[in-house]
């Protein structure tokens, strides 16, 4: 399977986040490690791209204040995802390794 | 600013799936971002999805099979009625008198005039109803970029070409004949149709009774206007008929008519929306095994 270096930025920022992943928190995360803008077309348009590899899991979530009253979309590392980014990836970037390590930590 | 640029993010993402929508607004909303940063952000989604969906074969069908011939033909033949109606309309508010609807001449030529002007009207809301329906039966979510598209065509399609009604420098030096009516001629009987056609896709199929009466009013219309649409397209485009038939005089009923199939082209729409429609039905109504 053919993962890119953002699906990968992407699955790492997700496995970290956990329970806690969504678009706003995973594109936070991303932007923390690397230190460059994550655009919401790139990440929800990769979302997509790596749910329809069976890599993630989607879906809306409770609505809160802080976002309008708005819902999340949630996300979740399924095993096959968690497997690949082991697999696909050994010698990851620094900017995934950032990611992988918490650049804000 | 601000506000403007959050307005039109809000805007902009009713082009998005409904609970995209939601998230993406609510990402934003977190992350307090500016308006502009969010209308671009939402922007750049727009982009991205419809990138992905044009991939597909089918909303490139739509633009080859009905935005590019289907609107310049409207086009060409809405320009060519609002002109004519425009010279008619002029010609009679001149002269109206109550009084010569006591000549049976008068009232004849007036009642042609009156038919002919209902009878494209017709024409033209049909062909666009029935291309909007098919617009978006093709690929509902890239209808939108489609019908903008269409109103490109629609608008800009008669450029550099002219009517014989326009012939009367005097009616068209005026900018409400030459410019405003058949602008406002296009919109309400093309453009306006286009979009109530698109309406009525959303709200899922005909039922097959209505699709086939639409299709033999269509039809019918259609016969009776094909000469009109066949002129705007041969002498719109100044591409003047020297050829008069046998009898050698122009405007008989044995005038050739090269361009007679596109009147079939014009009924393609209603074509697919029949046979859809009965397709339809006919698979609901299978027994399931």
């Amino acid at each position: 399977m053919l993962l890119g270096e953002f699906e990968y930025l992407m699955l790492t920022a997700a496995t970290r986040l956990g329970d806690e992943a969504y678009g706003a928190a995973i594109r936070q995360e991303i932007e923390d490690a690397t230190g460059s803008p994550c655009s919401i077309g790139a990440l929800y348009t990769t979302l997509d791209r790596l749910e329809g590899k069976g890599l993630i899991k989607t879906w809306m979530g409770d609505p809160t204040p802080e976002r309008g009253g708005r819902p999340k979309r949630m996300v979740r590392v399924t095993a096959k995802g968690h497997r690949c980014r082991d697999l696909v990836l050994p010698e990851p970037s620094i900017a995934s390794a950032a990611v992988s390590h918490g650049a804000k930590s | 600013m601000n506000r403007a640029g959050w307005w039109l993010a809000d805007l902009a993402s009713h082009l998005l799936d409904p609970h995209e929508r939601d998230a993406v607004r609510g990402d934003l909303v977190e992350a307090r971002v500016s308006g502009s940063r969010a209308f671009a952000e939402v922007l750049g989604l727009i982009a991205r999805r419809q990138a992905a969906l044009w991939a597909d074969w089918r909303p490139w069908l739509a633009v080859l099979l009905i935005v590019m011939p289907i609107g310049l033909m409207l086009s060409h033949a809405s320009r060519w009625w609002a002109d004519g109606n425009a010279l008619n309309i002029s010609l009679y508010v001149r002269i109206w008198e109550w009084d010569d609807l006591g000549y049976p001449g008068w009232r004849r030529d007036l009642a042609i005039v009156i038919w002919g002007a209902v009878v494209h009207g017709a024409a033209l809301v049909g062909w666009s109803w029935s291309s909007g329906v098919v617009l978006a039966s093709l690929s509902r979510r890239t209808a939108w970029i489609a019908l903008t598209l269409f109103a490109l065509v629609l608008f800009i399609g008669t450029f550099g070409t002219t009517t014989i009604a326009r012939t009367n420098g005097e009616l068209f030096a005026g900018h409400f004949f030459a410019v405003v009516f058949p602008r406002l001629f296009r919109t309400m009987l093309v453009l306006v149709p286009v979009l109530w056609g698109l309406r009525t896709a959303s709200r899922g199929s005909l039922s097959p009774r209505a699709a086939i009466a639409g299709a033999v009013l269509l039809a019918l219309v259609t016969v009776l206007a094909s000469d009109g649409l066949e002129d705007s397209l041969v002498l719109g485009r100044g591409a003047y008929r020297t050829d008069g038939g046998p009898d050698g005089a122009m405007g008989t009923a044995d005038d050739p008519r090269p361009l007679w199939p596109v009147s079939l082209v014009m009924l393609w729409p209603m074509a697919y929306i029949l046979v859809s429609t009965i397709w339809h039905r006919a698979r609901i109504s299978l027994p399931q095994s």
